[in-house]
């Protein structure tokens, strides 16, 4: 949002020393039509991106001079001194509140109204504010930035690009000169030069996707309240860097068929979960970069689009026959969306379904060189893949090398390299088929060399680099080498090479060698791997309704140094404690909670305490633990998705908070090991309200036991009865234990001796697991 | 009407080129091989910074290919946006036209008679005007790239 304002802090200037002389010229001539025309686009274009930014002073004020200025257009109105006068003092208001947006001021409270109500005409002329030039002169338009034709900067970078090469070829003649040249100092320093301008002149056409991206919570937010949906969104590598001209352009597009998700793709709560789905629907928008391309995919969990529907409509509005629907595949059914007129929606709703089809979208799409693929499973849902050209880009890539060739791939699509020369990957063979099997996954192996045609025989290669393709499918690529990461200039190929489909641009190494980049897409795609959705099954869906949105989490520093997170749903309290009240520090430490003892964990052996320090009190609704740290940092929300590690007791996952790495606490394995055993803290004992014995020296132990005592007329379910005093009957409560003061055999059968430990808890837990039973 | 012509050698015949079109006549040192691509792709060069698409003009045409590996010379045109090196045996005399282009007449040959469609007088006789966009879209396609 922040580079929005300045861009319109920055144009609304830019315009208004434009408009100083037109003004002027206005004024001296107020029938100059061309002039007016001017202003009025000029108050036009700032009361528009006001509603936007929500300024409401400044967007009632330029109103209110469009609406002027448009009566004088129409003829409704003359051009009088009043009015000039009026319209000046609206353009030298806008100057001082542009002013003190840039400078992050708060709007003051000016009165606009007399301003206003002379637009109007309803002020006679005595009462005008009086134009003045002082207010912009108090606001020196600081102007920090400049525009540029696009093919200015295109001239620049590709000079650049010829002074990397030229520098690359001085380097290789210095370096074959040997010795001592005296070149080097003066040449490391051209070199660096050469870096930071490329660099400087790079930046100035890209900008980060995010910008964008960013706006699309809010909307699909908006949406989905609007229509009783309940939708998430999920934002990947939003870093990836789109020329702006190309932002502006997906823009549209993008909106209308999140729009058209929200709407028709992702079904109401209650369908979902007749379903078996949950009953928020998922929304991930994802970019990533190939050679000069973006892929920027946008994919729902709905309902997938109804070809059958689809197909009926095409029939019925009489674009298709029925037998050339019958020989549609469903690839083919579903490119009927683009289709002028048609659409699966039953009703026009105010959100999407106005009569602008996917077939507009696709062809606005297209205008700018780019493409629209539509994929969808029936109940599963849809996939919208926009790709749009990068016509200059820095491309971060990976060079590999095959059958002695060197290639780059794009990074933005590695996932991983593997050497399987360790011992942990394992192959299948499912017909001419490889697959390896790596964490857990079962991926689809693709030789380079035989995709391209270079290579014959499958050598068994070790190499492999795993792609993620932009729809999640993800394969092993073999290769023979892998050389590095290298930020390559991406050049278009010309349609001879492009024809073969399997790359999507050009690039020269540091010594000018060119090589071509690989559109991994087709290749993966090209040697058959399948096509996945990469969400779960709905089945799985159904078994795991976990929350995708991210886990709300308390951040702590540990006493070990460390950053951890424990679930924000586990905390109960957050308590300062001195140490004293830390009894037995270590892995068996207890701490002194108000009138609780609890035991506290993460004291590792051999901490030394802090004098104070911080005790979560960590709850799972009936058992409690507190956590010892050094201070709480953040509350903060982790990603849905969180490496796991091994071998790591008590932490279930780490995760990085602000570049820093947090461990999340495994709060089950914490409850599990410190918590006590839950069949004996649901039974309740009552002991002989009189008897002191029991109280005194009873009580603890069967406490110590994990039982709890209950007084009063408390059902309880075990009852201790003295046997010198037991009346038979087990009273109010489920089971009876019977205690003598008679050492064995002294009293009645079934009584044990009060100071037979050993089958007092014996009696507890049998009478326990008769009570299980 | 008068213009320059840049005459080349390909396959041990001679034809003309535009000199207007032409971006410059270079050695080629390196060709990077594309593969998957039509024959007469004979890779990617560089001019400075930006991509060769290299055509070996004689497999185009449909010859054999140059025994003598080392004859790089390419005459660099561009052609839709893209730079294309034209690989031919020989490019080193500029000629001035002395008339419009006009129809062949009797055939050049197989291979000639797709890549050049009219033949143009100039000083040291006739010669056979290229047309590169059949010379690029290669003996494969019919139609021009």
């Amino acid at each position: 949002m922040d580079d929005l304002l300045t861009e319109f802090v920055a144009e609304t200037r830019e315009m208004l020393a434009a408009l100083a002389s037109e003004v002027v010229a206005w004024e001296a001539d107020p029938d100059d039509r061309v002039r007016l025309d001017t202003i009025f686009r000029f108050v036009h274009t700032v009361k528009g991106n006001c509603g936007f930014f929500d300024f409401p002073r400044l967007e009632a004020l330029s109103h209110a001079a469009e609406d002027a200025l448009a009566d004088v257009r129409a003829g409704r109105r003359t051009a009088d001194r009043a009015l000039v006068n009026a319209v000046l003092a609206v353009l030298d208001r806008i100057g001082v509140m542009i002013g003190e947006i840039e400078r992050g001021e708060p709007q003051s409270d000016g009165d606009d109204e007399r301003l206003i109500s002379a637009l109007a005409g309803e002020l006679d002329e005595g009462e005008l504010p009086i134009p003045s030039t002082a207010h912009a002169a108090a606001t020196p338009a600081e102007q920090r930035t400049i525009r540029l034709p696009v093919e200015l900067i295109d001239q620049v970078m590709s000079g650049v690009s010829e002074m990397v090469l030229a520098r690359n070829d001085l380097d290789r003649r210095i370096l074959a000169m040997g010795g001592d040249t005296g070149l080097e100092a003066p040449f490391a320093r051209l070199s660096a030069l050469i870096a930071e301008v490329r660099d400087a002149i790079t930046r100035t056409r890209m900008r980060r996707i995010e910008g964008l991206f960013s706006t699309f919570p809010r909307l699909v937010r908006d949406l989905s309240a609007e229509l009783g949906k309940q939708v998430f969104v999920e934002l990947e590598n939003g870093e990836v860097e789109l020329d702006r001209e190309m932002i502006e352009l997906v823009r549209d597009p993008l909106v209308h068929i999140i729009r058209n998700a929200v709407d028709h793709g992702i079904e109401a709560p209650a369908d979902r979960r007749a379903a078996g789905k949950r009953e928020a629907g998922m929304l991930t928008v994802s970019a990533r970069q190939t050679g000069n391309t973006i892929h920027i995919g946008i994919m729902d969990d709905g309902r997938g689009i109804d070809c059958e529907r689809l197909a009926a409509k095409a029939i019925a509005a009489g674009l298709r026959s029925e037998a050339e629907i019958a020989a549609l595949n469903r690839q083919e059914l579903i490119a009927l969306v683009f289709e002028p007129g048609l659409t699966t929606a039953e009703t026009v709703t105010a959100i999407s379904g106005r009569g602008v089809g996917m077939d507009v979208v696709r062809a606005n799409i297209e205008k700018f060189g780019g493409q629209l693929e539509i994929e969808s499973t029936p109940g599963e849902g849809s996939r919208f893949l926009i790709s749009v050209p990068l016509t200059l880009s820095i491309l971060p890539s990976l060079t590999v090398a095959v059958a002695g060739q060197t290639f780059a791939i794009p990074r933005s699509y590695v996932e991983e390299i593997v050497s399987t020369s360790g011992s942990e990957v394992e192959f299948a063979q499912v017909g001419e088929r490889r697959y390896m099997t790596f964490r857990d996954r079962r991926l689809p192996c693709v030789s380079l060399g035989q995709s391209l045609g270079i290579e014959r025989s499958d050598a068994a290669r070790s190499l492999f680099v795993m792609l993620r393709l932009g729809w999640g499918d993800l394969y092993a690529l073999a290769v023979d080498e892998i050389f590095d990461h290298d930020e390559l200039v991406i050049k278009p190929l010309s349609p001879a090479i492009m024809q073969s489909g399997l790359f999507v641009g050009s690039t020269q190494l540091d010594d000018g060698t060119p090589v071509l980049v690989l559109d991994v897409a087709a290749i993966g795609y090209g040697a058959g791997i399948p096509r996945e959705l990469h969400r779960p099954a709905i089945a799985a869906n159904a078994a795991a309704p976990v929350e995708r949105e991210g886990l709300r989490v308390v951040l702590l520093r540990a006493l070990d140094g460390e950053q951890r997170a424990v679930a924000m749903k586990a905390v109960e309290q957050v308590e300062r404690v001195s140490a004293t009240a830390v009894r037995h520090p270590g892995p068996e430490a207890q701490v002194v909670l108000g009138e609780d003892i609890l035991p506290l964990a993460g004291i590792p052996e051999g901490t030394e305490l802090p004098e104070w320090l911080t005790v979560l009190r960590l709850s799972d609704g009936e058992e409690r633990i507190a956590y010892a740290a050094r201070e709480v940092l953040d509350i903060v929300v982790l990603p849905a998705t969180l490496s796991r590690i091994q071998g790591q007791a008590g932490i279930a996952g780490v995760t990085l908070v602000d570049g820093e790495v947090a461990e999340l606490v495994d709060c089950h394995a914490l409850f599990a090991r410190h918590a006590r055993p839950a069949s004996a803290r649901t039974l309740t004992c009552k002991l002989a309200d009189d008897d002191g014995w029991m109280h005194n020296f009873l009580g603890p132990i069967i406490e110590a036991a994990g039982y709890q005592i209950v007084g009063g007329d408390a059902q309880a379910d075990i009852a201790f009865v003295d046997a010198a005093s037991a009346d038979g009957s087990p009273g109010d409560a489920r089971k009876e234990i019977c205690l003598s003061d008679q050492p064995s055999g002294g009293g009645p059968g079934h009584a044990i001796y009060r100071y037979d430990r050993a089958a007092l808890m014996a009696a507890l837990l049998r009478v326990g697991e008769e009570l299980a039973a | 009407m008068s213009e320059m012509m840049l005459v080349v050698e390909i396959a041990g015949r001679r034809a003309g080129v535009p000199a207007l079109v032409v971006n410059s006549v270079i050695e080629l040192d390196s060709v990077t091989p594309v593969p998957r691509a039509a024959p007469h792709i004979a890779g990617l060069g560089a001019l400075r910074s930006r991509p060769l698409t290299v055509i070996d003009c004689r497999t185009a045409l449909g010859a054999p290919p140059c025994e003598n590996a080392a004859a790089r010379r390419a005459v660099v045109v561009e052609h839709g946006g893209h730079l294309y090196g034209l690989l031919v045996d020989a490019a080193d005399d500029i000629v001035v036209t002395l008339a419009d282009p006009e129809p062949i007449g009797s055939d050049p040959g197989a291979g000639w008679s797709r890549v050049a469609s009219s033949k143009i007088e100039t000083e040291t006789g006739p010669l056979l005007l290229l047309d590169l966009a059949a010379l690029i879209a290669g003996p494969d396609c019919s139609l021009a790239a």
